[in-house]
């Protein structure tokens, strides 16, 4: 036990004795993760977005007024009644000629010409929410069935899925880039990590002399590639929600795009990034050492010096 | 303590380093090995700490055959043989006292044993107002002084000792002879690889004197060059 603390302990006095390296190796963890971890919330910004596109209404039908020729009263309840039961829809909400009016009001609030109109030409509607934004087309053609109760059919399913068809091409180039980057990132910390253990392979060299083992000599540079891995994807993952949270508040009157992200995204991959971090700092050290601790039996000078 | 059976090394590109040396040195020995840059002494030392593998013969160190030993077990060769170096060898970002004890700290002596063992072997080297120092707070002097300590503070049964004193000035190499000498009487084996005739004169020790890799001479209670039939 006192032998895992005195390794800490060397973990620990490395790190403040060689302060400059190893900033450098946090802040290339840090440069490199952050732009994965960038990639990433965009990933997600887009998908929000997605999901925020998809919501809502879907499909409207107008209906023609009940008591007109054709449309008994009641036949407006019984148009709802059974689209309620379709498999394709979500959700069905009815809006009758007084809601019609009210709506109407709002959007052309202060338009005064506009708003001189007689309200009762103004239909009633039903306003769907679909499972699937690709069923609109069946729920369309069904809607256009019920005649004479449903008098013009209108959907804009189709926007919402060619924006949906960007969305996931953007999805696949974000989710690309963050895999990418942070494949980089692997390579970028563990060559920091190599460079900084280069620097330090006289000491290596002394530590087997005076019979240190392999592990010894190992794991204080193995826990200290983990802590700089840490701390530089801890500063990343911080520095992006901060970006990223100042820019949604920012743009929050940006009603087309939100880029606001939830916090429990940033809590959950933020810790995948820690350990991320974590382990490209172990990779780092593990194959930076290997050179040094497999090379020299011992003292590590080249040979023949003295002879 | 220590025996070399017709021990051959040739580096890489032909250079013979060790031509069949046979050697046996008994335990609370003091031997110089004694030559010209290029004879073989350095080669002799690191062979003996198993820094360099032989290419032909074998070498018993404190009983143990370590031309076949498994390379996951040099560390412990290397725990029971201490070594000093002319360059020093010291960790630069350790204090002197941090340097001493990282010889006991990979023994896995606990933190209760360590500390007092040393400041005893700090004090023995002279060392004692100074353990909070760096390396590069000291004088070269103070430097191979650490180095020797590092060396004694587990108490190994042989100390390998390459120039030590390559690097110093005649005084301070003669306070370093003291040390080691002070350290022999312990009944350490000591082998010193050296080409500094006054000490080697002044201390008249066991001498083997090398040329390009072979044993000229052996001689017991010896000077640096050989004597002169009278």
């Amino acid at each position: 036990m006192s032998r895992f603390f005195f390794l800490v302990k060397e973990a620990l006095t490395n790190l403040r004795r060689n302060a400059l390296v190893v900033a450098g190796a946090v802040l290339a963890v840090f440069i490199s993760l952050s732009l994965a971890f960038g990639a990433l919330v965009v990933n997600e910004v887009l998908r929000v977005n997605t999901i925020a596109w998809q919501d809502g209404v879907h499909v409207i039908a107008f209906l023609n007024d009940e008591g007109t020729a054709g449309v008994p009263p009641g036949s407006h309840q019984t148009l709802i009644g059974a689209v309620e039961t379709w498999d394709e829809v979500e959700r069905v909400d009815y809006y009758d000629k007084n809601d019609a009016w009210i709506e109407y009001q709002q959007i052309f609030e202060g338009q005064d010409d506009l708003l001189d109109i007689d309200p009762t030409i103004l239909p009633a509607s039903v306003r769907i929410e679909l499972v699937e934004i690709e069923f609109h087309q069946s729920v369309q053609f069904r809607l256009e069935q019920q005649t004479p109760v449903v008098r013009q059919v209108n959907t804009a399913a189709e926007e919402i899925e060619q924006l949906e068809n960007l969305s996931s091409v953007l999805n696949v180039l974000g989710l690309g880039m963050a895999i990418v980057l942070g494949m980089s990132a692997v390579v970028l910390i563990a060559n920091t990590i190599r460079l900084a253990i280069y620097a330090r392979r006289d000491e290596v060299a002394v530590m087997k002399l005076v019979g240190a083992s392999n592990w010894f000599i190992r794991v204080p540079f193995l826990l200290e590639g983990m802590i700089e891995g840490m701390l530089g994807a801890a500063l990343a993952v911080f520095t992006v929600w901060l970006g990223s949270s100042r820019l949604a508040e920012a743009t929050q009157s940006f009603a087309l795009f939100r880029l606001d992200v939830a916090n429990q995204f940033f809590f959950r991959w933020g810790l995948l990034f820690l350990l991320f971090g974590a382990a490209a700092g172990v990779i780092g050290s593990l194959l930076g050492l290997s050179r040094y601790l497999r090379d020299a039996e011992g003292v590590g000078e080249d040979v023949p010096a003295g002879v | 303590m220590i025996r070399l059976e017709n021990v051959t090394k040739v580096y890489e590109g032909g250079t013979i380093a060790a031509n069949d040396v046979t050697l046996e040195i008994q335990k609370g020995e003091f031997v110089f090995l004694v030559g010209a840059s290029g004879s073989g002494k350095s080669t002799l030392i690191r062979l003996m700490l198993r820094d360099e593998p032989v290419t032909r013969g074998r070498i018993w160190v404190a009983g143990k055959d370590i031309t076949t030993l498994p390379k996951w077990k040099i560390p412990y060769l290397r725990r029971s043989v201490g070594t000093v170096f002319q360059d020093y060898k010291l960790l630069p970002n350790k204090t002197v006292s941090e340097n001493v004890a990282f010889a006991l700290e990979v023994l896995g002596r606990p933190s209760s044993a360590i500390k007092p063992q040393v400041e005893q072997v700090l004090d023995l080297v002279g060392l004692s107002d100074k353990g909070d120092r760096y390396p590069r707070q000291l004088s070269g002097g103070e430097q191979q002084r650490v180095s020797v300590a590092r060396a004694f503070v587990n108490r190994p049964p042989i100390m390998l000792c390459d120039e030590p004193t390559g690097n110093l000035d005649p005084k301070t190499s003669v306070g370093i002879m003291k040390l080691l000498d002070r350290i022999n009487r312990t009944g350490t084996t000591i082998v010193m690889a050296t080409h500094d005739h006054a000490i080697v004169d002044a201390m008249k020790r066991r001498v083997v004197a090398l040329e390009e890799g072979l044993v000229t001479r052996d001689e017991l209670a010896a000077g640096y060059e050989q004597r002169v039939p009278e």
